[in-house]
């Protein structure tokens, strides 16, 4: 759960780098290094965001180098912990993204045999691997070649050695892509470093080794050399900047109705068959918010389609007998969810038929799965997820409408009328009833019971208020207990089935002196009544009424984070894509 | 040179469309009026551009990301004045600068004589200058500035446009720009009056609709969506992508229709006429002389002329706009306007409903046939 950046060629090589480290915070942000080779190999580490320390580590002199931020996995976060990692000699240096699972066994080998240890890293174990076979090679590729067939677990490593003007990169499991520049070249560990210099990019699959010169790249599988095509990105800078809004959160919640309406037309045609059948069980994977998504589709597909699904967090499907053939969808923003994608790996060794809903083209699930299907939610900065889950939200209801014969084109099809009309709304009552709890209840039923747990994720990440989501009838069945008058509730309550009954959860909690802020639809005369806070959503039909909701408890979460003065885009503890499991 | 486009306020006088939006992000011509702000600054050469944002700025800056031009973004918090709105762009002003609303249209031309000056004003003659700062001159430069005057000694008002030089920041001490221009030339400054070639402002909503005739002059027309062989298509159309004409339709430009639209079979489209994105028009209806945002459903057999409607609006068949020009008051004045109606965001009407030089607000559902609306109908009216 790290990011890395390299770069080769005729400009002055760290700033480059540490711009693009600024661009990979989302994928952990504890401390970060760099290391660059000019008239010799200097290294330069930080612990800490990469903004307060971009000087000192932007000055180096070199015109070839690599940079690492780090979310800590093994080792606490400090500068001896951060990568870069050099051998004993202090003439290699090596960046990891991943995780070496074998690495107390060949530190033991390796300690035995003389080599000094300077961190509690895994990293460090490889770039002593690679010192070892230097000395037999005298050669940084074939030592590297030499190297990784001792390693178990994931990778992706970038290396490069003083008076070696080449820098070398391989992955496992890990993602990496390399950007081929004009007499330069770029690794990183995604695109988004790499768009403001190029947009062409090579993909680089699983056991790939590059050996990247100023002015060419070789690529081998193992000992083998191959060819992988040069692939045009098309990303645009503006994507990936925050352009005046004050958080990159709030220009993502602000650009949902746009991915939904791009994600709706895109997966307009989507034709599920062979894949999924009426009577194939179908399995859904997920982690986070994602989770919480495939949560949603269960709920609208068994009450639309009629058809049972079964969904299991990535990280505990491994522990369940597995599906014997049917379909398993694995559901990952980013593509490199490390539990997502063994479970996916898992069910194809089953004969399952896999299909991964993804943002980002290239990444690992895609590569893993029989069928990816991309939702078009375009580049997401900020770690609280918004317009993917919305766009994930697209694909899922889609899919739905398909498998109960598109009988909700037309809602489909204006659903981003909705989110557009909810972004005109004022929560500003619900968030001073929100910043000064200690904790707060989301209740909800239903396909709403999802979009609780949803809305009290988000509040948890980014406002660090303590949130529970919870179906509305599990309330009394101990979380009742902890209901007070500083403990509010934000009920979401629509007309339909589960009405009547959340009425009487909200008076239910309203007698243990709750404050209950209800998500009710405009016009509801009942609800307006027995709540404190009654905020009326457009639409009138479950799919568009899940969108409403999760769009309110976003805003509110958010405003609620602003007001309390917290780092929205960068919550603590937390990074955007977990590769490991 | 910099440029500080002001875009911070909502422009009252133009509700109901200013519900989701401030006047400046108003499409005209299927494109918001600051666009063609933006686009003159462009074609000076003018590449350092400021834009103050307030009033629903997240729809603003949203915009204006999407332009794929580098623009810095300033919020006004509170909408207090012009002058108040520049001062929060001060910080970021290093010399002469041009200042410009962001809800009027100006040609580049006029941009180019202004910006050759220090210290001078784009000037305007204009039929109704009560509603202006109107400008007296003497001797190609102002003396004196009168702010929306009862009775106007001179056609002449002031565009909103100046060039100013850095030091014009120590003669703000009221809200408005007006009143520091006023307080230079007190001081014995010299503010040189340019006259304005071409100059749009749009004071209320029927407004808008002069203001699209007048940009629609410009269009060069494309056809990327799909027409029907059997359509006649005459004079400068402009067609986006995934539009459908069907059979038998007539369009007579200027027109300019946005994406994914449906039009027809057998529908007519006169000139003067702006389709947004997504808009559909069910067979045999009339549209002309109109400005129509994005997502807006047109039942059959309808006539539609002079008129603005808002986003998402679902209109039932047999619809029908009457010009008249009788009495509304707006903001305080009483105004005789001609045009048809005036519709905001997301208003739904029967069948055979008759709009007769209304304003009709945002959220209005009119639940019953044959309903005859005039007037001006406020928000999340109801008619039954």
């Amino acid at each position: 759960m790290c990011g890395i950046v390299g770069y080769i060629g005729r400009r002055e090589a760290s700033p480059i780098i540490v711009d693009g480290l600024k661009k990979l915070e989302y994928r952990g942000y504890d401390s970060f290094g760099v290391a660059i080779i000019g008239s010799s190999l200097t290294v330069s580490k930080h612990q800490g965001r990469i903004a307060e320390n971009a000087n000192s580590a932007g000055s180096l002199q070199g015109k070839l180098g690599i940079g690492h931020t780090r979310w800590a996995t093994h080792g606490i976060p400090n500068e001896i912990n951060s990568h870069p990692h050099t051998d004993c000699s202090g003439e290699i240096a090596l960046v990891h993204n991943g995780i070496i699972e074998n690495y107390a066994e060949l530190k033991r080998a390796l300690l035995a045999q003389g080599h000094t240890f300077r961190s509690d890293t895994d990293t460090e174990v490889i770039v002593h691997l690679i010192e070892d076979r230097y000395k037999e090679t005298q050669d940084l590729l074939s030592a590297v070649q030499a190297t990784l067939p001792s390693l178990k677990g994931s990778y992706a490593i970038l290396v490069i050695r003083n008076g070696e003007d080449r820098l070398i990169a391989a992955r496992c499991a890990s993602p990496l892509v390399l950007g081929v520049g004009d007499g330069e070249y770029f690794a990183a560990s995604d695109m988004t470093p790499l768009i403001e210099h190029t947009e062409r990019a090579v993909f680089l699959e699983d056991g790939d080794i590059a050996s990247v010169s100023r002015t060419s790249v070789a690529i081998f599988h193992g000992n083998e050399p191959v060819n992988r095509p040069i692939e045009l990105v098309d990303l645009r800078l503006e994507d990936v900047k925050k352009g005046g809004f004050a958080h990159y959160m709030l220009k993502e919640i602000y650009e949902q109705p746009q991915a939904f309406y791009n994600t709706i037309q895109a997966v307009r045609d989507l034709s599920l068959s062979p894949e999924i059948t009426c009577i194939s069980p179908i399995t859904l994977v997920a982690c986070g918010s994602s989770f919480n998504a495939g949560l949603i589709f269960k709920y609208l597909l068994e009450e639309a389609g009629n058809i049972p699904a079964r969904i299991e967090f990535g990280s505990e499907f491994k522990y369940f007998p597995p599906p014997v053939g049917g379909t398993v969808i694995g559901i990952t923003q980013s593509g490199e969810t490390a539990d997502t994608i063994s479970a996916l790996l898992q069910a194809k060794a089953q004969n399952c038929c896999t299909i991964a809903i993804t943002n980002v083209l290239g990444s690992s699930v895609s590569r893993v799965a029989d069928r990816t299907i991309f939702m078009r939610a375009g580049p997401e900065i900020s770690v609280a997820a918004t317009k993917s889950f919305v766009t994930q939200l697209a694909v899922l209801m889609q899919m739905v409408n398909r498998l109960s014969e598109n009988t909700y084109d037309e809602i489909l099809a204006h659903g981003h009328h909705v989110i557009e009309e909810l972004l005109l709304m004022d929560f500003s009552d619900a968030v001073d009833l929100c910043m000064t709890a200690q904790s707060i209840f989301y209740v909800g039923r239903g396909a709403f019971y999802p979009v609780s747990l949803e809305g009290a994720l988000k509040m948890k990440e980014i406002a660090y208020i303590h949130a529970e989501g919870y179906a509305a009838g599990e309330l009394k069945h101990g979380p009742f207990a902890l209901l007070s008058p500083k403990t509010p509730v934000i009920a979401i309550c629509m007309p339909g089935k589960t009405y009547g009954v959340m009425i009487s959860n909200i008076k239910e909690m309203k007698a243990r002196g709750a404050p209950v802020i209800a998500l009710g639809s405009a016009g509801d005369k009942e609800l307006i009544d027995i709540v404190d806070l009654y905020l009326p959503l457009p639409g009138n039909n479950v799919f568009v009424q899940v969108l409403a909701s999760l769009v309110a408890l976003q805003l509110i979460a958010y405003y609620t984070a602003v007001a309390l003065g917290k780092d929205v885009d960068k919550p603590r503890n937390l990074a955007k894509s977990v590769t490991v499991e | 040179m910099q440029a500080v486009i002001l875009a911070a306020g909502e422009g009252r006088r133009i509700r109901p469309l200013t519900r989701s939006r401030p006047k400046s992000m108003i499409p005209v011509a299927n494109r918001p009026i600051i666009a063609y702000v933006i686009d003159a600054l462009i074609k000076n050469g003018i590449r350092d551009i400021i834009v103050v944002v307030g009033y629903r700025k997240e729809h603003v800056t949203r915009y204006l990301n999407q332009m794929g031009i580098p623009l810095e973004v300033v919020v006004q918090d509170k909408q207090l004045g012009t002058a108040h709105a520049l001062q929060c762009a001060e910080s970021r002003i290093t010399g002469d600068f041009l200042v410009l609303p962001g809800d009027n249209y100006i040609d580049p031309d006029s941009i180019t004589r202004v910006m050759a000056e220090k210290n001078a004003m784009l000037v305007k003659e204009h039929p109704n200058p009560s509603n202006f700062g109107v400008v007296l001159l003497s001797e190609g430069c102002v003396e004196e500035i009168l702010e929306k005057p009862e009775h106007a000694p001179s056609f002449m008002v002031s565009t909103g446009i100046y060039s100013l030089t850095k030091d014009f920041f120590q003669y703000i001490r009221k809200n408005d720009i007006t009143d520091a221009v006023s307080a230079m030339i007190k001081d014995g400054k010299k503010i040189q009056a340019v006259p304005a070639d071409d100059w749009q402002d749009a004071i209320y909503p029927w407004d808008l609709l002069r203001m699209n005739s007048r940009l629609l002059k410009g269009l060069v027309p494309s056809r990327e969506g799909e027409a029907s062989r059997q359509a006649i298509i005459q004079g400068p159309v402009k067609i986006g992508k995934g539009t459908i004409i069907g059979a038998n339709t007539v369009i007579k430009g200027p027109v300019v229709i946005g994406n994914d639209c449906e039009i027809g079979p057998n529908c007519c489209i006169s000139p003067d006429t702006s389709l947004g994105s997504r808009v559909s028009m069910e067979p045999f209806s009339y549209i002309g002389n109109a400005l129509v945002m994005d997502d807006v459903h047109i039942g059959s057999h309808s006539r539609v002329i002079s008129t603005v409607i808002g986003e998402r609006c679902d209109l039932g068949d047999h619809l029908s706009t009457a010009p008249s020009g009788e009495l509304l008051e707006v903001e305080g004045v009483v105004v005789k306007p001609e045009f048809g109606a005036v519709i905001g965001d997301q208003v739904t009407s029967s069948p055979f409903t008759v709009y007769k030089n209304c304003i009709v607000g945002n959220n209005t559902r009119i639940c019953s046939v044959h309903r005859l609306i005039s007037g001006i109908l406020p928000d999340d009216s109801m008619v039954i």
